[in-house]
């Protein structure tokens, strides 16, 4: 019987100082971390393979059973299915992410107790894209409406939401190594996962979904590991003092990033597609964030150095909003997307107005209105409701309309001979540090200013397989569909709203 | 509702190498956005240097659409966890076994602790390295299709690492007298080791990830460890009492024919007729092999010595190196790469 104690100090004693080469700083980081920190991570490969493997016949083999014979997927209320179509494709990505991520930490920390927690993580990020991926496919071939989800990787990158979140993880590999580990796995992860793959299922069960939380469950297994992960990064980077000036920058600016988009995003996710309506978002935010994240956590590190991220009262502030603004931006902006919507009915209001006070007042006309647009034979579409559509912020990528239209913070500036918009006063904050980091793109307007909402369609492959009814539609009606001649014959045009001219 | 009804059930936007697609494919591609095709706008954040999330140059071979490329493997995180889990299940069962059998107790001693004890034991620094070579790699890839196959190798030589890590330990609780010592003194300092070393720490500062596959899987593996572990232990451990050992190689052979494979088929991509880049791309390869063969060749014939440590004598390191490339040629010529390559 091997001691495992022994053995994986054993497997620590690998690395070693080169001397035929000049080290090489590939992914340059300000940070100085202590050759020897506690372990996050004591398993050894064989046993990590052994335990996956168990999950993964586990999860796997339950799809492909029971869920699949009972035709779990097409019995889920079709309200909460059609948003696990911008869910997946968005989430995949900051999977791929952190396993960029991880390649990147386990290349630049010199800690053998550190790389040891990387290495599996690496592996299990290959793990949570492929399952996301699978569990994408398995609904495109067993979901009763498949569209959206068979194209949901073709079309993220040109949807407004899914591109936000592109920008949101590219934060977890496009940096500092260490910057990147604040945004994975102190913030994306043990701030958001609890929310996301642990009490999203909640809603995912009672809308009939037994699919999704069987493989976010399993998922969710592994990012305890990740928890740790990060929390012994952190440890390792505030044990030396010098590091704390930078640490905190990048902190302020890691939960910004992610909390610009998860936050809005989930929100809208959670409170607008239940039926069978359970908890409100707000109450969960509450509880993993507010309490579990910055009070048993965060918090506690103040004797270290570290405080609370600069923008989080902000945020708490933000955040009863938050969902309510994106729902209205993503259900008016319909046809840019790649799935149907639900209208509100009135029960639904009268639930917002009990878990949000004040909900009515500020979102009710909206409503009343999106309802009578959904009929295209009413020839209006709930675009029209916007005086244009928002300009995107040049940091986070989300619409510039948050909290609410009636008091958003976007602010619009020039650089180098161009406007620019910030959802925020931290966004642009965060340009004014770096501006260089955030003007590798093309923008949004800049692709699609002057476009007739059809071209858009078109050519971005929002169409069905019958070539003209759109895959996005504002109601679950099936008898009276949005087509492409429906949208031609409203003349919408999409104009960059920071246009002057 | 018809135009539900008629909608394909399955992801349209990926081509399948075969007529259907593959499970593989599915889970597998586009997970990486891409450019050139569905993610027009390019990447939102820049790194404080100006990096974007990947570049084109991070490799010297150029292809317009990565994407295209397909691991013969087919395997996917789930078949490949599952393939590797057996594999180390194998490897326990078959240590267990023979360590109730005797089996373990019956090496010969001059093989145990010179040849297993520091030779062998030493490898797992060279694959420790390989490992982190392989996960830059990974992080570097400029496809999903590629990072997976690259990530996949970095965890296959991890495993290789640690698995000779634990067999050691298992040696060292059934045979009194033998400790697992020393060996970081010998990768660090025997000359023996020390061409292997030169060799993977230019494996761990080498820019170009399609390099670090096309060194490792065509040129090192097939001539170095060749030597050093396939014909040096494999190959001799029978003849010393140790059929245990050369088991464990074979499960990291069946990797090392894995990965040359892919790494095969990366280069039958990059040199496609059709590629209007296939020339320069052949041009760089053969700069690889120049570059490449005289270091792997100086690391397997510094195991000299070993050789004439052997208890029993059968063979010597010019007849294995002789093997080695000969096979490692064959590899080359079938690509199109023979002759110029190599002397």
């Amino acid at each position: 019987m091997r001691n495992p104690i022994e053995a994986h100090n054993r497997v620590k004693d690998f690395d070693w100082e080169p001397s035929y080469v000049e080290k090489t700083n590939w992914y340059p980081t300000k940070y100085k971390i202590p050759a020897k920190t506690k372990d996050p991570f004591r398993h050894l490969v064989r046993d990590y393979l052994s335990m996956e493997e168990e999950k993964d016949n586990r999860q796997y083999g339950s799809m492909e059973d029971a869920l699949a014979r009972g035709q779990a997927s097409s019995k889920a209320e079709p309200r909460w299915m059609e948003i696990m179509k911008a869910v997946l494709p968005i989430i995949n990505f900051g999977e791929y992410a952190a396993m960029k991520s991880t390649g990147q930490l386990i290349e630049t920390i010199a800690n053998a107790e550190l790389r040891q927690g990387y290495l599996a993580q690496m592996l299990d990020e290959v793990r949570h894209t492929h399952q996301e991926a699978y569990l994408t496919r398995y609904f495109a071939k067993h979901a009763s409406d498949p569209e959206g989800f068979a194209q949901g990787f073709r079309l993220r990158g040109t949807n407004l939401f899914n591109r936000a979140g592109r920008a949101a993880f590219e934060t977890f590999f496009v940096g500092d190594p260490i910057e990147g580990a604040l945004n994975l796995q102190v913030v994306a992860e043990t701030a958001y996962t609890n929310p996301i793959f642990v009490a999203l299922t909640e809603i995912a069960a009672s809308n009939g979904d037994q699919v999704t939380p069987s493989v976010f469950l399993s998922i969710q297994s592994d990012e305890s590991r990740h928890m740790a992960n990060g929390y012994s990064t952190l440890a390792a980077v505030v044990s030396n003092p010098d590091n704390l000036p930078a640490l905190q920058l990048d902190f302020d600016r890691a939960f910004w990033r992610q909390h610009a988009f998860i936050d809005p995003f989930v929100a809208a996710v959670w409170d607008y597609f239940q039926t069978n309506r359970t908890t409100c978002y707000l109450e969960k935010w509450r509880e993993w964030i507010d309490v579990d994240w910055i009070g048993s956590y965060i918090e506690r590190l103040a004797p270290f150095g570290l405080k609370v991220p600069s923008g989080y009262e902000a945020a708490r502030e933000r955040v009863p909003w938050l969902g309510h603004t994106a729902a209205m931006v993503a259900y008016g902006a319909w046809p840019l997307q790649f799935w149907r919507f639900d209208p509100l009915t009135a029960k639904d209001m009268e639930w917002f107005e009990t878990k949000y006070p004040g909900w009515h007042g500020h979102y009710g006309n909206f409503w009343e209105e999106y309802r009578r647009r959904c009929d295209p034979r009413n020839g209006e579409l709930a675009l029209s409701l916007f005086p244009s559509l928002p300009p995107l912020c040049r940091v986070c990528q989300m619409p510039c309309v948050f909290p609410r239209i009636d008091i958003s913070t976007c602010r619009i500036k020039e650089f180098a001979g161009k406007r620019h918009a910030f959802c925020s006063a931290s966004c642009e904050l965060f340009f004014d540090q770096e501006p260089h980091r955030y003007l590798g793109y093309t923008n949004y307007y800049e692709l699609f200013d002057g476009y007739d909402l059809a071209d858009f369609i078109v050519e971005n492959g929002l169409l069905r397989a019958d070539g003209k009814t759109l895959i996005a539609q504002p109601w679950l009606n099936q008898e009276r569909m949005w087509t492409i001649d429906d949208i031609r014959a409203m003349r919408y045009e999409i104009r960059d709203p920071l246009r002057t001219q | 509702m018809s135009t539900i009804a008629e909608t394909p059930r399955d992801f349209n936007y990926i081509k399948p190498r075969k007529r259907r697609l593959s499970e593989y494919e599915a889970v597998s591609c586009y997970t990486q956005p891409d450019p050139a095709v569905f993610d027009r706008q390019g990447w939102y954040l820049l790194t404080a240097e100006g990096r974007a999330a990947w570049r084109p140059e991070s490799t010297r071979l150029q292809h317009p659409h990565w994407f295209d490329f397909r691991d013969p493997s087919g395997l996917w995180q789930r078949y490949y966890v599952k393939l590797q889990a057996e594999q180390e299940r194998a490897i326990e069962r078959n240590v267990e076994d023979a360590a109730i059998a005797g089996t373990l107790r019956e090496f010969d001693s001059v093989w145990l602790h010179d040849l297993i004890g520091i030779h062998y034991r030493v490898w797992s620094f060279f694959e420790y390295g390989l490992f982190r070579a392989f996960s830059r790699a990974q992080r570097e890839a400029l496809s999903d299709t590629l990072g997976n196959a690259l990530c996949f190798e970095a965890v296959d030589r991890i495993r290789h690492a640690q698995s000779t890590v634990l067999y050691l330990m298992e040696l060292e609780a059934q045979i009194e007298g033998f400790k697992d010592h020393a060996s970081k003194d010998h990768w660090l300092g025997n000359p023996i080791y020390q061409p292997l070393r030169k060799l993977v720490e230019l494996l761990m500062v080498t820019d170009d990830w399609a390099e670090i596959a096309f060194a490792v899987n065509l040129i090192i593996d097939p001539i170095a460890t060749e030597v050093g572990v396939s014909r040096l232990i494999r190959y001799r451990g029978p003849a010393h009492g140790d059929p245990v050992t050369p088991m464990i190689i074979l499960t990291t052979e069946r990797d090392r024919r894995r990965n040359q494979a892919w790494t095969e088929e990366l280069v039958r991509m990059t040199t496609a007729p059709e590629l209007l880049s296939a020339e320069s791309n052949r041009k760089v390869l053969r700069g690889w092999i120049e570059h490449w063969t005289p270091l792997a060749t100086a690391a397997a014939k510094a195991f000299a010595p070993l050789y004439d440590r052997l208890p029993v004598r059968s063979g010597s390191i010019d007849e294995d190196l002789a093997v080695a490339r000969g096979a490692q040629a064959k590899i080359l010529d079938g690509l199109g790469l023979g002759h110029e390559g190599h002397r």
